[in-house]
Formats: C-alpha cells, structure tokens, sequence
C-alpha cells in the first residue's frame, strides 16, 4: 500500500514567485481562470442571436439557473442586477470544485506537496467568496433601500429617538430592538463564517476521503465517492450561491413598517 | 557571510510572521498574503466570468427575448389589422352586392318601361300601318267603285246605242240589257 498523503488544513506552498508564496489551491484557481478565459475568447466569437449548439447548450443552463434564482429573489430583474455576483460565484466555485477530481489531483508532487488540490480546500479562498458575499449584499442594499433605512435594520437609533415620543412601552420595544440590531451585527458576521467554513468543510473532507480511498483501493473503488464529489461540488456551489442571492435579497429588500410601504 | 545573516533575517521573518498568525486561524491556513492572493484571483475569475461569459450571452439571451416579444406583438397588430381588413373587406363585399342589387332592379326596372315604350311604339306604329291600309283599301275600293260605274256607264251607254241602233222589239231590248248587266257582273 502506497503512503497516504493525508491533506492538511491550510494550502501547502509548491514554489515562490519573489516572495510570495504560491500554494497548490492557488494553481487549481488559476487553471480555472485559464479555462474560463478560454471558453469566454471561444464564446466572444461564436455568440449569435440565432445560437449555435454550445452557446444554446449554455443557455439553457442559465435559463434553468435563472428559474431558480428568480424563486429566491421573486423577480427576473433582480436576478439579473445580482448575476455578476451570485453567477461569478456559482460557475467558480463548481468548476473549482470539479477541477479538485481531475487525474492528478493530490498524486502529482511539486517536492512534498501535491501540484493540484481543489480550490475551496483553502479557507483563505472560501473566507474572501464569503466577504465579497456578506460585503456586496451590504453595498447593494445601501444603494436599494438607502443609507438610514439600512443601517437601521442594524443599529436602530433612529427608531429609538423616535419611540421617546410615542411613551414607555414604546421606548421599551425601541431598547429591545436596538439589542437585536446589535445582534442582527453579529448574525452579519456570523454568514462569513458559515458560508466559508461550510464550503471548506464539505470540499475538504471529500478531499480527504477521495485520499484515503484512493490510498486503499486504486482503481473502481474511488469511482462511487468521485461521482459523490460531483454531486457535493454541484450542491455547494448551490448552496453559497443561494445563500448569497437570499443575503442580497433581503438587504435590498425594504423592511416593515418603513416610509416607503407606510406610504403603499 | 553576509548570506548567511540575510538567510537568517529571511528566516527570523518567516517565524516572526509565523509566530504572530498562530493560533486558530493560522492552523486553518488562514494567511494574510494568501488571502489577498484569493481575493485578487476570486476578482479576476469573477470579472472573466462576467464580461466574457455571463454579460454577452444575458445580453444576447435579452436582445432575443425583446426581439421574440416584438415579434409577437407585430403578429398581434398584424392579425388585428388583417382582421379589421377582413371586416372591411366584407363590408364593401356587402355593400357592393347591396348596390349591384340596387343597379340590377333599377336597370330591370329601366328595361320595362323602354319596353313598355318600344310596345306603345310599336303599337301606334301598326294602329298607323293599319289605319294607312284601311285607308289605301278604302280608296282603292272607292276608286274600283268609280271605275266599276264608269264601267256600267259606258256599258249602259253603250247598250242603249245598241239598242236604239238595232230598232228591235221590245222583248229584244230587254235581252240586250239582261247581257249587258250579266256581262257587268
């Protein structure tokens, strides 16, 4: 039996350019560039109004994703302003995560460490799909539902202030919904963490299952728990990428009782 | 010598960093270098993503949509047209067949009054045809009435010549006149 490699949390480093470290994660992202920017050049040429087979192909996958999206946001219009986001995020992270099942993937070494390792086994990448998540839903919805209304949804002074007027179990409700506002802060962080810890998880054990198996039984075996990987790689990307679109849609969205629906 | 030492800074940094980020983060892989490296790669790969894929073919997918919607709505305004077209259509069909049915009964009605014309013509035409042969026979007879007698006449002169030339008897003279009115006959 050959030895087991056995992943480990962070990224190893494969070489140094200067005197940066470049890790294994960071090579499965670039090949992922790389093939994205091929299929975007070959598309740039073939995309007609009267589509051809890939480009037909293509787009019936986003309609289909598009039917999805707009069961979450509840509009057409919407899916598609949060498309450069949520789609960037969906297509990356599930070809990332199928790229992490390419022969050679944890066999080939660069040294002691293996050239290849699947892109969302490295928190670093997970935490920063996670920021750009939790930190674009907070920028579109201060430019949806403007400054105060948003920030009020977190710190509810102004509903507090106003409360002062109205008497005491007014103002008792307005200190309560500060506290929650201060909460709501916490639950904010709390999705970066969820959203980059889950997909690192979920990515990272099949990584190290494939490994193990793999170390165990060459070939057949590993097939199952590779068409598993598949189905998780598919599930993941949906699962950020919902999640994502539900943070972007509630954010943008106005809440209850704001000037705008009392006017409504 | 000197590489030596520079050796030995790069790797009195490296454990300097690695001392600072150690902990819970450090242990996940947490680095701030890499971290920024993703964060520039997950950028690049969203940019990518979004102008040379998702941009062009959305846009695309919408110029079709809008050009699908507008054709429909063309063949709406179309079909109306052509129903309102119809509609008129039929509507001169019908008042056409309204005013050749109008120009047919009038023209039947202008053919029975020439003809009842033509007939009161022609039938004052055959009265004067008639009239004129009536009066033609009339005179003819009259003029065959006046010869006849002229005839007689000369007869009757004629026989009393004869019979005062002759110097017959009595019972003579009534046989020359029996001959002369037998012959007139």
């Amino acid at each position: 039996m050959s030895e087991i490699h056995i992943p480990t949390l962070a990224p190893e480093t494969i070489f140094h350019i200067g005197k940066f470290p470049i890790t294994n994660t960071m090579v499965n992202v670039w090949l992922a560039i790389a093939l994205f920017l091929i299929l975007g050049l070959f598309l740039r040429k073939q995309i007609k109004l009267k589509p051809g087979k890939t480009q037909n192909f293509i787009e019936y996958f986003l309609e289909k994703l598009f039917v999805y999206f707009d069961q979450v946001t509840g509009s057409r219009k919407k899916t598609m302003q949060f498309l450069p986001i949520t789609g960037s995020i969906f297509f990356f992270i599930l070809l990332s995560n199928w790229l992490g099942l390419l022969p050679g993937t944890g066999s080939i070494f660069v040294g002691e460490a293996p050239l290849l390792r699947p892109a969302n086994t490295d928190l670093n990448l997970t935490v920063a799909m996670a920021l750009v998540s939790v930190i674009s839903s907070h920028l579109f919805g201060l430019f949806s539902v403007g400054v105060f209304t948003h920030l009020n949804k977190f710190i509810q002074i102004g509903t507090f202030f106003k409360s002062l007027t109205k008497g005491p179990i007014a103002i008792f409700t307005a200190i309560i919904e500060l506290v929650v506002g201060l909460i709501e802060i916490i639950s904010e962080m709390a999705k970066v963490l969820s959203l980059s810890l889950r997909l690192f998880g979920n990515i990272f054990a099949g990584e190290v299952l494939i490994t193990v198996i793999s170390s165990i039984a060459v070939a057949i075996v590993p097939a199952p728990f590779m068409m598993l990987e598949l189905l998780v790689g598919l599930i993941q990307a949906s699962v950020f990428t919902m999640l994502t679109l539900v943070y972007l849609t509630v954010l943008t969205t106005k809440p209850h009782g704001s000037h705008d629906e009392e006017k409504h | 010598m000197f590489t030596n030492i520079a050796h030995a800074s790069e790797v009195a940094k490296e454990t300097a960093e690695a001392t600072a980020e150690s902990g819970v983060l450090a242990s996940l892989g947490i680095n701030g270098t890499l971290f920024i490296f993703q964060l520039v790669n997950f950028a690049l790969v969203a940019l990518i993503l979004w102008f040379l894929i998702l941009k062009p073919l959305t846009k695309k997918m919408a110029e079709r949509q809008k050009m699908i919607d507008d054709s429909i709505d063309n063949a709406k305004k179309i079909e109306t047209n052509l129903g309102a077209s119809e509609k008129k259509y039929q509507e001169k069909i019908d008042q056409a067949k309204v005013d050749a049915n109008k120009i047919i009964e009038k023209a039947s009605l202008e053919s029975l009054a020439v003809a009842e014309v033509a007939k009161e013509k022609t039938r004052k035409e055959i009265e004067q045809l008639v009239e004129t042969a009536r009066k033609n026979i009339k005179t003819e007879r009259e003029e065959s009435i006046n010869e006849i007698k002229e005839q007689t006449a000369s007869l009757v002169v004629a026989a009393a010549e004869k019979i005062l030339g002759t110097k017959v008897d009595a019972s003579k003279d009534e046989k020359i006149i029996d001959e002369a009115v037998k012959s007139m006959k």
